[in-house]
């Protein structure tokens, strides 16, 4: 495959080694890219250890289409153990840092080992730097990337942290270009946890292409189509805040912490009232379709929203108020915190204040106590020093009840859809290898059209279809999925895409091998690094098993445990994991990771 | 009457957000709307229950019209997914 040649760029923080190592043939047959080299890199090189100590890595990882003229594909992956779940965590993000990385020469940049004080990574080209950070260490993010630009110019490509990443919040995120966000699942605390305040990264190179002229006249067709596409243009309008209206009217909206699917005053937040206040458009590199709108927010700052922000920082905490929930939005970027947990750790307290189960008050839709919680949140004091581990461990500290009501799966705050009447979706939520994250399997669209209220294996088969493509192909190519799932950008370009880009095309059969390769090593690294595994752990939280929907058109709904369990038996059967989710010797071995099966005691 | 509401860009397309229509009879969805809809790729809901645009409609029905988005509609398929050439 001579169109994929880049290395792997490692760098030690503790000894300041700097290494460059290739990539083997088989590695990028087997897991092409993206997440697939960095579920393997973890399993090999990070087991046993604290997410946040010396001991765990942070991996930057781009696939053969990343920085192509192809449609969306500025995007890397970044992953790390992650010390919101303990398990394997992962997130994509849109930044010319991907670009610049393949431009430089490098597929993948691992980072290793603990700074003894600040620090940011260097790279240009060949020349790689530890650099010291004493400037910008506790500056937010947005001012980060400007002091960062100011000194190596902006032709560069930058990954930052903010004081959410420095101060170890557990769901901090890297943040880039002033908005772009990933890893949720905290891998701005891993960065925080080595002295790692950022990665700037400078490539003058050509990312390789085995047939560079086909790329170059393909990428164009792509992106004709895409704008060619009948509701192109409403895309560009709302963006993914078309959701919001489409969940409301089908009761799946985050509202009142996940108690309701529906929120009263969803016309003042959904996409039609942020055409009122949008006053610029945002997105990643190589795209013709940005999805981030950005608006000016009640403290008169530009605050970049899209469907999930808003369904966390709106509804769920009845927020009603779009220009204040700007304000949430931007706070949380400049902090680089996730706005989804961040959105169900403010619910989480608002209903624990609610049934009196703080000693201080925090009411619903309370924008000035948010802002408070924010601060506090990243300083770990007050309020927020109960939530700065997220919601699963926060129930822990507030007790009562609260473990039913707190809306995690793994530890991994569930993103913007409710399921109480979504049996499919919550299998999504249930089985995504993140915990709760809507990336990997969005099938709430496909259940709706057919028959929603079923349990059938038809949905669980769904479920495993999409995770093949989202979580496996797209995840690990690395484009973005938006041009497919948002304006019907024909899949049937990506094999071609890849043909031209590496000189191998995919097969229908290599798409499934490749997603339920990555779906089994990670759930092998989950059971690994948590030591046992139960059924337990792919169940969504009881609140939608136990308490209906209390009003609105679908009022009475709620999930029912022992189907949802026959679906989760279905799901493993098919995965070819035994009843407690873990994966048979004779599925690893087929899916060539045999080797995994003696570690996980499956000799058998 | 029959009410009738259009999600997102379906809505530009039928040129409203909402609109009544008195029906005497019952009649197919698409004789009522009159309008052509990228039908493989929306979602009818008549009094919330799941339908298509061969749907009869009564008066006193409700029906929602949206768009199916958000990585579903090819699933809709039988057909593989992916036809490599």
């Amino acid at each position: 495959m001579e169109g994929n040649v880049g290395k792997i760029l490692r760098v030690n923080l503790s000894d300041g080694r700097i290494s460059k190592e290739g990539i083997s043939e088989e590695m990028r047959k087997k897991l092409l890219g993206g997440r697939g080299f960095a579920t393997k890199i973890l399993w090999d090189e990070v087991s046993g250890v604290d997410p946040l100590s010396e001991g765990n890595k942070v991996v930057f990882s781009t696939g053969p289409l990343t920085g192509l003229p192809l449609p969306s594909s500025g995007k890397m992956v970044i992953a790390s153990k992650s010390p919101l779940t303990g398990g394997y965590g992962d997130g994509n993000i849109g930044s010319m840092a991907a670009v610049h990385l393949r431009r430089a020469g490098y597929d993948v940049l691992i980072v290793e080992g603990r700074s003894e004080a600040p620090c940011y990574i260097a790279i240009h080209d060949e020349k790689v730097e530890i650099l010291a950070a004493r400037d910008i260490w506790g500056k937010m993010t947005f001012e980060s990337q400007d002091d960062l630009e100011a000194k190596h110019g902006r032709n560069v490509g930058i990954l930052v942290i903010g004081p959410a990443g420095e101060n170890m919040v557990r769901f901090a995120t890297v943040m880039s270009q002033r908005g772009r966000a990933g890893g949720r699942p905290g891998m701005g605390a891993v960065m925080g946890s080595k002295n790692l305040k950022a990665v700037v990264i400078k490539g003058t190179g050509k990312i390789p292409a085995f047939d560079e002229k086909r790329v170059q006249e393909m990428g164009k067709e792509g992106y004709g189509e895409i704008k060619g596409k009948e509701n192109y243009d409403f895309w560009i309008r709302q963006g993914t805040m078309q959701v919001f209206e489409w969940c409301n009217e089908n009761s799946c909206l985050p509202t009142y912490n996940f108690r309701e699917g529906a929120f009263r005053f969803s016309k003042r937040l959904d996409g039609y009232a942020l055409e009122k206040l949008k006053v610029d458009r945002k997105g990643c590199p190589l795209c013709n379709m940005q999805c981030g709108m950005v608006i000016k927010d009640a403290d008169k700052g530009n605050a970049e929203l899209d469907y999930e922000n808003v369904g966390m920082l709106g509804p769920n905490i009845a927020m009603d108020d779009l220009s204040k929930v700007g304000v949430l939005n931007r706070m949380a970027d400049a902090y680089g915190l996730d706005t989804i947990s961040l959105g169900s750790c403010l619910g989480f307290l608002m209903e624990a204040s609610e049934r009196e189960l703080l000693d201080v008050r925090i009411e619903w839709g309370d924008l000035n106590a948010c802002k408070k919680v924010i601060d506090d949140t990243v300083k770990k004091r007050g309020l927020g020093e109960i939530i700065f581990e997220g919601v699963r461990k926060a129930s822990e500290r507030v007790g009562g009840d609260s473990r039913d009501w707190a809306m995690h799966v793994k530890g991994l705050e569930i993103s913007a859809y409710d399921c109480h009447a979504c049996p499919g979706m919550a299998l999504s939520y249930g089985t995504s290898p993140i915990g709760a994250h809507h990336k990997d399997a969005w099938v709430i669209s496909w259940e709706i059209s057919t028959d929603r209220f079923s349990y059938s294996k038809e949905k669980v088969e769904k479920v495993i279809e999409l995770q093949r493509l989202r979580g496996g192909l797209f995840e690990s190519m690395t484009t973005c999925r938006l041009p497919w799932i948002e304006v019907n950008f024909g899949l049937h370009w990506y094999p071609k895409y890849l043909e031209a880009a590496r000189g191998e095309g995919i097969t229908q059969e290599e798409i499934s091998a490749l997603g339920d390769r990555i779906y089994s090593l990670i759930r092998s690294f989950w059971i690994r690094e948590n030591g046992s595994w139960s059924r337990e752990m792919d169940y969504p939280p009881s609140r939608w098993f136990e308490e209906p929907l209390p009003r609105g058109d679908l009022k009475g709904y709620k999930l029912d445990r022992a189907r949802y369990g026959e679906m989760l038996s279905q799901y493993y059967e098919i995965r070819g994991w035994d009843e407690n989710g873990i994966p048979e010797k004779h599925t690893l071995e087929g899916l060539g990771l045999g080797d995994i099966a003696t570690v996980l005691g499956k000799n058998g | 009457m029959a009410e009738f509401r259009f999600l997102g860009y379906l809505a530009e397309i039928y040129g409203k957000k909402r609109v009544k229509i008195p029906l005497e009879t019952q009649k197919k969805l698409r004789d009522v709307l009159e309008v052509e809809f990228p039908e493989d790729r929306s979602i009818v809901l008549i009094n919330q229950r799941i339908g298509n645009f061969d749907s009869l409609i009564r008066d006193g029905d409700k029906v929602v019209i949206m768009p199916m988005i958000s990585g579903g509609q090819l699933m809709l398929a039988k057909d593989p997914l992916i036809r490599i050439e």
